[in-house]
């Protein structure tokens, strides 16, 4: 292992958090393009099946994480838990947060058709939805974003990560079929 | 109209007016706003109010459910009022929208949420992939961590001996340090209109009792005077002495 690379895996030992490959060249005096390649050596080392530790990018950075086969192990010990799942209403909530941040909860509201108040109350407390100041509009509603705790539990290395929102879309046979129920509900109220 | 409905269903209110644009009983004015006769733009609410704690003082008595019926009323021609700011613009907001386009709004906002709710199934995928994993991280404090009860630790008589002391009546607690208030504002309200009619003139100094708490009250029942136009404050500089006398008629109106 080259020096770098073992210098790289002191620092993602030491860190809590992950850490931005800029930060990692500045701490190791070096430049991104070294970084690159001893990430990638020290990703080869970790691959997954041969330690009980992994190297992963994720929220912005790179971290250390548990091998998942030894996660339920690390739990018995740690006395840490699994994350409680999310409904549908929660996840609904989160989507829209994710995809339009920084939001109101008027706007998530008026997406979702119905008060998100519960819902948003309920993420925050999970640390999953984040405040994000105040919109310049008038009553200067809150706005809330996500943060470093929903790109991890999602696994993602930053919003650029999310799903490409296009690809949920209706088709346009869906959005025909729509429009015909929501005529022939019409027809039956007789408006 | 629910302001109407609020005005309609209510009891009468036994106020009697004399507003610059109506001279007469509260429930008249409800009525004839609720007609058209009176226009609400032209009624100060605030100065009803303010009408209704005057004539609350000098009762000397609260009556709840007089009160209650009375903010209900207010609360109404509230309503009436801020609608009428709004009104213009819901109008041409529905003018404008004709069936065909209000069901194209729907079925565009139906098409934008089912986009999201298709991600949340996706998020839901990643979520089920990824939330049960392990980062390297700083170690929650102690304090924080979730403990699991050992087994056999708890049965019902500990727990009902931890609920006991809570379900017991806590001691009242002594209040016999705090002396009781000698003076009320309705009681000063009453001392200083009649030192008023009295005189028409006098001072802060002259009247107000020693004791701090009851010069206080006697202060908030100048303020009242003050609000509610009887009286004319002046104070020739700061913290000297308050001169206050009966206001005249033009001042007051």
């Amino acid at each position: 292992m080259r020096s770098l690379t073992r210098r790289l895996e002191a620092l993602l030992f030491i860190s809590s958090r992950p850490v931005p490959a800029d930060r990692l060249a500045e701490a190791c005096r070096c430049d991104e393009g070294d970084v690159a390649a001893a990430l990638t050596e020290l990703c080869d080392e970790f691959a997954p099946g041969r330690h009980g530790i992994e190297v992963r990018e994720v929220a912005g950075g790179i971290t250390l994480a548990v091998a998942d086969d030894c996660a339920d192990d690390v739990r018995r010990l740690t006395g840490a838990e699994r994350p409680d799942d999310l409904s549908p209403a929660l996840l609904e909530t989160l989507a829209v947060v994710s995809y339009l941040e920084p939001v109101t909860r008027a706007e998530i509201a008026e997406v979702r058709g119905v008060s998100s108040e519960w819902a948003l109350g309920s993420l925050e407390e999970r640390g999953l939805v984040e405040q994000k100041g105040r919109a310049d509009s008038p009553g200067a509603p809150i706005l809330y974003g996500t943060g470093e705790r929903f790109l991890k539990l999602f696994g993602l290395r930053s919003r650029g990560d999310l799903p490409d929102p296009t690809e949920f879309a209706l088709g346009v046979a869906e959005v025909d079929e729509l429009r015909a129920r929501l005529h022939a509900n019409a027809e039956r109220r007789g408006v | 109209m629910r302001a109407e409905a609020a005005a309609v269903a209510a009891p009468p209110v036994a106020l009697e007016l004399d507003l610059d644009v109506f001279d007469g009983p509260f429930d008249l004015l409800v009525t004839l706003i609720l007609r058209d006769e009176i226009d609400i733009w032209e009624v100060r609410v605030s100065r009803i109010i303010a009408e209704y704690v005057v004539k609350l003082a000098d009762s000397g008595e609260f009556d709840l459910d007089a009160t209650s019926q009375f903010v209900v009323l207010v609360a109404a021609l509230l309503e009436m009022k801020s609608r009428l700011l709004l009104e213009e613009e819901i109008e041409e907001e529905l003018e404008d929208l004709d069936p065909d386009e209000a069901a194209r709004q729907l079925l565009d906002r139906l098409v934008r949420y089912s986009q999201f709710r298709n991600a949340a199934g996706r998020l839901a995928g990643l979520w089920a992939e990824h939330s049960g994993r392990l980062y390297r991280s700083a170690p929650v404090p102690a304090a924080l961590l979730r403990r699991a009860t050992p087994e056999g630790a708890l049965s019902a008589e500990v727990l009902a001996g931890a609920l006991v002391p809570l379900l017991r009546e806590p001691p009242a607690p002594d209040t016999s340090h705090l002396a009781d208030l000698a003076v009320s504002l309705v009681k000063e309200l009453r001392r200083l209109r009649l030192i008023l009619d009295d005189t028409g003139e006098f001072t802060f100094a002259a009247v107000a009792p020693r004791e701090r708490l009851e010069r206080a009250v006697t202060f908030f029942a100048l303020l009242e005077l003050h609000s509610s136009g009887e009286a004319r404050l002046r104070q020739a500089h700061h913290f000297g002495d308050i001169v206050v006398s009966r206001a005249s008629a033009a001042a007051a109106g």
